[in-house]
């Protein structure tokens, strides 16, 4: 991004940060993780078990891309998680039981999460609730929305190889019976598009403006209210996306679950370098901080750990990437 | 100076319960730089906020290069080219300096910003102001000094015609005042019209053609500033005269007892070696330019900040403060430069912020003796002669000197005898500023000892007993008031260190 | 502020339009969905109950029970309240039926309890999600002189007299039989093999009695059938079944190794993660999902590992629990070998008929519903099918 860095400003950068700081480390701490679990487990080295944390990771990683807009403005969206399941329940019943096409339902899904993500962001921007308490109750309303729009039962999508199938392709193809998982590859150019919106479109500066300052921003003349509601919308839209993934990857969607997605979407985001004030923060760190999550929720059982283990190691995790984050903050003030 | 561009006129302005703006009357000229003056609450801000749109007028006419018109919003205003360069800046620390210049009104490439275009229109912008600013730098790394050049450069940018400086110097140095004077200097050159804000009377003489003076949310009359002397403006603005004399000598005995004694402390870039004395009923200025480290050593005394060597002894005593907790148990307090974001809870009473440091005092068993902390808080709205109606008051209610004599009442309650007053007058009117300086000497009087940092020169100079003076972290030098004098405190300020 | 009020009301009403349309197709789509598996289902269901109710229907119209069920989150649950519906229509007693969004809502559930007992039904069927959480409210019906029937899960420590009849299938006795025909199925291999083998089994945690007896009635038949066979059997993995099981034997000295592993919530992907850890061991032969999340997440597993199938010789052996479109898929294609189902529906139709009797005064007993094993060999079967809903 910055290209046309000068001579004075370069040497005062380390070697880490030049390589992106925060994103960088982190990144050597996904190749670590990679690299320990496969040293521990024989299995884990597996391509099969590649397979699976990519395929768990599409979900999350597309919350994480979508929610690091409201956490730079210094909000939150935790609609994202039960959004995602109410997503894809409301899109996947239309399918199963109105007879709808499989691409209009995945449609239905997006829209769906983009209509919530503008809701959340009139409720913030336009309404001023706090981010925290606007999410937290269209959290809890999609949750009873997703059971509502399913009738409460579980949605099973059309499986692999059956009619209307079509879409679990977009995340994984078969190849002469090698399963190449080309929704990473979407994923990294999701990740180039929206870095390309965070840095170098209107959208994308004004998020980091409000989450910088967002008075000075107002007295700049911008449209402070569009932009903010714009970050949530682009959080409400991936979450769509989300649901869609969700949706390829999984047979059953059940209502009432999803909670926590948005945790481990968040504290992704977190891990990679956004601030949990708002102002800093970049898509590929998020996405890099995904993948810490998915290690450790992935890694940990195959080393026997007990799962309740994972949640407590992936707590820790967070706090010390929030620690960092502070000292970050503490440093540049001096 | 040219013709008029910008004419205000029976400008009348009410909020609820305050008629902020009565029948005011200012006026601009191409190529002149005009102050508008007043003590905290006359009316300034309001006028220049009903002049860019911010607020909108009761009544009265705004006519600009011969048109009447009428801003709903700052856009409005910065389209037609008034901009305002604000007290607070308004920066985006996140962002990158041609960033924030062109906030609002990116260059677009595509779907995309043209970040290239906007560095060079940038880099044209400061060359046109003589500075050197890297236009990719992000705005957190300058100096406030330099954020404020930016602004500049973002105020000049829309083509500005009438720009108005809200109190420009407040947070910068010496140095950096020079150099905003020259920018403004060229700028008036430019045949821009300027309006300026300031307390400082020293700078309005270097810098204005002319002085406007609101006083009360009204207009009081219009100076030349060649024809007019300091006291005619102040008389205009406070309706008395006001002596800013020098002390002559130290007030303090030389065998008074040394209360805080401070050896080799060292805390970071800020703090190097620092080492002095404070006697019992001095006032010990800390001189130097912004960023000398004044602030970093007393947060470092006070345990704000963690140390890295050094030993202070109170009393002779030597004491290990790890905390303002431990500070505070050692009678030392500590007034910051920023009180609203560390002095006082501006949402709370009078009466809870004075018993704030020591609530345990004004306990009965679990609950908060009410009437013990109305009394004691009564005592000092008293004698420090706080203006207010009642300690049941809300601080964010009172003027700065106001809410400043809480924060020192916060102390008094807590029997600190080691005061350190961090920029005790910044933000403060002319009528307020004295009334602090009489109860910083009433203080020394009883026997309590003051350690005051100011960048104001006059302000040490009148105040100070003894001066010590820092620079970039180190102690440069310390001098009686009696040798004292702004030229010899100013080389030792700046003087190079090898 | 006007501008913003019509902004938000703008937006609510483009999610209710949403919804509403959502909804409208839902309520013309739903009951279709729900008549045409009781319409095949009515014959093979209903000989529990005989033709004759007709006649007393009207007597008993005032009737009403509160049926509460664990969730809507499986379509097992669907075919439970098709039967309670089905069953109340032909008896001429109202219904109603609520239930939490997530197995786990346990708080949730016990309130819904609560109210049911305000709303003072002439009886309430419950499927217990916690088998402790509901004690008080139990107490609080009997004081109030409401009569309580269990299904799907029994609550064990329930005060005396307030559980008039508990409806569940033999869980244990489930598990057993998943055990039975896969062992049946592994029984040479395993006879033939040379190093030790691993079965694996995925369960949940341990708040429901139903589940869990279940996960140790497979291991229990399952060790109880090696060992006749002159195996040593162990038991590894999560705690509570292992000191659970019978016999949990010494891993070391084991010719078969049961290993039992619990996400630390039942979701698809946890599940699905914990299966692949088991899946992916080479001693590993086959497996038992003792629910449906946890039988979907041995399949999601698959997907990347694809070692599942029907032939013992060459591939993992998986057993699943509950029906539902998923697994049925995967036995028809011979991903699953496998699966036991309960029979939701008669359990269903079961309660309200014992709910009537207490209300009629009748005395009652518990009634034990069958789990049935079916494979690709027997799900078109009309004693099987009923069972298998989607």
């Amino acid at each position: 991004m910055s290209n046309n860095v000068s001579a004075p400003a370069l040497k005062k950068k380390s070697v880490v940060s030049k390589l992106g700081g925060q994103k960088f480390i982190v990144f050597l701490v996904v190749i670590a993780l990679y690299a320990f679990f496969c040293l521990m487990s024989p299995d884990f080295r597996k391509y099969s078990t590649a397979m699976s944390i990519l395929d768990y990771s599409y979900y999350i990683a597309l919350m994480a891309i979508g929610v690091t807009f409201p956490l730079i403005t210094g909000g939150v969206d935790l609609s994202i998680g039960t959004g995602l399941i109410c997503y894809s329940l409301a899109g996947g019943y239309l399918v199963l039981h109105c007879g709808w096409p499989t691409g209009a339902g995945l449609l239905v899904s997006v829209v769906f999460g983009i209509v919530i993500g503008i809701l959340n962001g009139v409720l913030v921007a336009g309404m001023n609730l706090p981010p925290f308490l606007a999410t937290l109750c269209t959290c809890m309303i999609t949750r009873g929305l997703g059971s509502l729009c399913s009738q409460r039962f579980g949605i099973s999508w059309p499986t692999a190889g059956s009619e209307g199938s079509w879409f679990r392709t977009i995340f994984k193809i078969n190849v002469n019976g090698t399963q190449i998982p080309i929704g990473f590859l979407w994923i990294l150019i999701l990740v180039l598009i929206m870095a390309f919106v965070l840095n170098h479109t209107k959208v994308g500066r004004y998020t980091i403006a409000i989450g910088s300052n967002k008075e000075a921003t107002i007295l700049s003349g911008v449209n402070v209210k569009f932009y903010h509601i714009m970050a949530y919308a682009i959080s409400g839209l991936f979450a769509g996306l989300a649901a869609i993934a969700y949706s390829a990857v999984f047979a059953t969607v059940q209502p009432g679950t999803g909670a926590g997605f948005e945790l481990e979407a968040i504290g992704g985001a977190i891990i990679g370098g956004v601030s949990a004030t708002g102002g800093a923060g970049s898509i590929e760190g998020s996405l890099i901080g995904v993948f810490v999550i998915c290690l450790l929720k992935t890694g940990l059982p195959y080393i026997g750990l007990q799962a309740n283990w994972q949640q407590i190691i992936t707590g820790m995790v967070l706090i010390a990437a929030v620690l960092v984050d502070i000292i970050k903050r503490k440093r540049a003030k001096v | 100076m040219g013709d008029v561009i910008l004419t205000m006129k029976g400008i009348d302005k009410s909020f609820p319960g305050v008629h902020a703006l009565d029948q005011v009357d200012f006026e601009v000229k191409t190529g002149e730089v005009h102050a508008l003056m007043g003590e905290n609450g006359a009316g300034k801000s309001t006028l220049m906020k009903v002049l860019t749109g911010i607020y909108t007028k009761d009544s009265g006419t705004i006519t600009y290069e011969g048109k009447e018109v009428e801003f709903h919003n700052t856009r409005e205003a910065q389209d037609a080219g008034i901009v305002i360069v604000h007290q607070e800046l308004n920066m985006l620390g996140h962002l990158t300096v041609a960033q924030n210049i062109f906030i609002g009104r990116e260059f677009k490439k595509g779907i995309g910003i043209d970040d290239k275009k906007m560095n060079e229109e940038a880099k044209k912008l400061f060359d046109r102001l003589n500075i050197d600013i890297d236009p990719n730098e992000t705005m957190s790394n300058l100096t406030v000094g330099k954020q404020q050049m930016c602004e500049i450069a973002k105020a000049i940018s829309h083509e500005a015609k009438v720009i108005i400086f809200d109190e420009p110097s407040a947070a910068l140095t010496e140095a950096e005042i020079e150099e905003l004077f020259k920018i403004i200097r060229d700028l008036r050159k430019q045949n821009l019209g300027i309006v300026y804000i300031s307390h400082r009377m020293d700078e309005i003489k270097v810098i204005t053609d002319r002085v406007t003076v609101m006083r009360d949310g009204g207009y009081v009359g219009t100076l030349i500033t060649e024809e007019c002397t300091k006291s005619d403006i102040i008389n205009m603005m406070v309706g008395r005269v006001i002596y800013e004399d020098p002390k002559q000598k130290s007030m303090v005995a030389p065998d008074a007892p040394v209360v805080l004694k401070v050896e080799h402390l060292n805390a970071g870039k800020m703090v190097q070696d620092v080492s002095f004395e404070l006697k019992k009923g001095e006032i010990l200025g800390f001189s130097g330019l912004m960023g000398a480290g004044r602030t970093e050593t007393a947060r470092a005394i006070f345990g704000a900040d963690p140390k890295e060597s050094g030993d202070i002894y109170v009393n002779g005593e030597k004491v290990i403060i790890n905390s303002p907790e431990d500070a505070v148990n050692h009678g030392i307090g500590y007034l910051s430069e920023d009180r609203k974001r560390y002095g006082i809870v501006v949402q709370k009473t009078i009466a809870e912020n004075s018993t704030m440091a020591c609530l345990e005092d004004y306990m009965k068993g679990l609950f908060i003796d009410k009437k013990a902390e109305h009394d004691v808080t009564q005592k000092y709205v008293d004698s420090l002669a706080t203006k207010t109606p009642s300690v049941d008051q809300l601080v964010v209610n009172l003027s700065g000197g106001n809410q400043q004599k809480v924060v020192i009442a916060k102390w008094l309650v807590k029997n600190c005898d080691i005061l350190i007053f961090d920029e005790p007058t910044r933000g403060i009117d002319v009528g307020a500023k004295s009334e602090i300086y009489k109860l910083m000497n009433k203080l020394t009087e009883e026997g309590k000892s003051i350690i005051m940092i100011s960048s104001e020169m006059t302000e040490i100079l009148r105040m100070s007993d003894r001066i010590v003076i820092m620079c970039e972290g180190k102690k440069t030098g310390e001098i009686g008031i009696e040798e004292a004098s702004q030229e010899l405190i100013m080389n030792m300020a700046t003087r190079e260190i090898s | 502020m006007k501008k913003k009020v019509l902004a938000t009301l703008l937006s609510v009403a483009m999610v209710a339009t949403l919804l509403a349309g959502c909804g409208a197709k839902t309520e013309e789509a739903a009951p279709a969905a729900a008549e045409a598996p009781a319409a095949e289902e009515a014959a093979p269901a209903e000989d529990a109950a005989a033709e004759a109710p007709a006649a007393d229907a009207a007597a008993s119209g005032d009737y009403s029970f509160e049926i509460i069920v664990k969730s809507y989150q499986s379509s097992y649950w669907q075919a439970a309240v098709t039967g309670v519906n089905q069953e109340a229509e032909k008896l001429g007693v109202k219904v109603n039926c609520t239930g939490p969004n997530a197995e786990s809502d346990i708080a949730d559930q016990v309130n819904m309890l609560n109210n049911a007992i305000n709303n003072a039904p002439n009886g309430i069927g419950l499927a217990a999600c916690d088998q402790d959480a509901c004690l008080d409210a139990l107490q609080t019906a009997m004081d109030k002189g409401i009569p309580v029937v269990c299904f799907d899960s029994g609550i064990p420590n329930a005060p005396a007299g307030s559980v008039l009849s508990t409806i569940a299938t033999d869980n244990y006795g489930a598990g057993a039989t998943a055990a039975d025909n896969l062992y049946a199925a592994l029984k040479d291999k395993i006879a033939s093999a040379t190093a030790p083998v691993r079965i694996g089994e995925v369960n949940q945690e341990a708040t429901s009695e139903s589940i869990t007896s279940r996960g140790l009635g497979f291991i229990d038949k399952f060790a109880e059938l090696a060992t006749a066979d002159g195996k040593k059997v162990a038991v590894v993995g999560n705690d509570y079944y292992v000191s659970g099981c019978k016999d949990k034997g010494d891993e070391a000295s084991a010719d078969i190794i049961i290993e039992v592993a619990v996400p630390a919530q039942t979701t698809v992907e946890l599940c699905a993660t914990e299966a692949s850890v088991i899946l992916n061991k080479a001693d590993t032969i086959g497996m038992f999902g003792s629910n449906q999340v946890a039988a979907e997440g041995i399949l999601t597993a698959n997907d990347n590992l694809n070692v599942l199938g029907t032939d013992p010789a060459s591939t993992i052996l998986a057993a699943g629990f509950d029906a539902g479109s998923v697994i049925k898929g995967a036995i028809k294609d011979g991903k699953m070998f496998g699966a036991v189902t309960q029979s939701p529906l008669a359990m269903g139709i079961t309660t309200v008929d014992v709910l009537k009797d207490i209300a009629d005064g009748k005395t009652v007993a518990d009634v034990a519903t069958d789990g049935y094993w079916y494979d690709s060999t027997n799900m078109e079967d009309d004693s099987i099918a009923p069972n298998l809903y989607d």
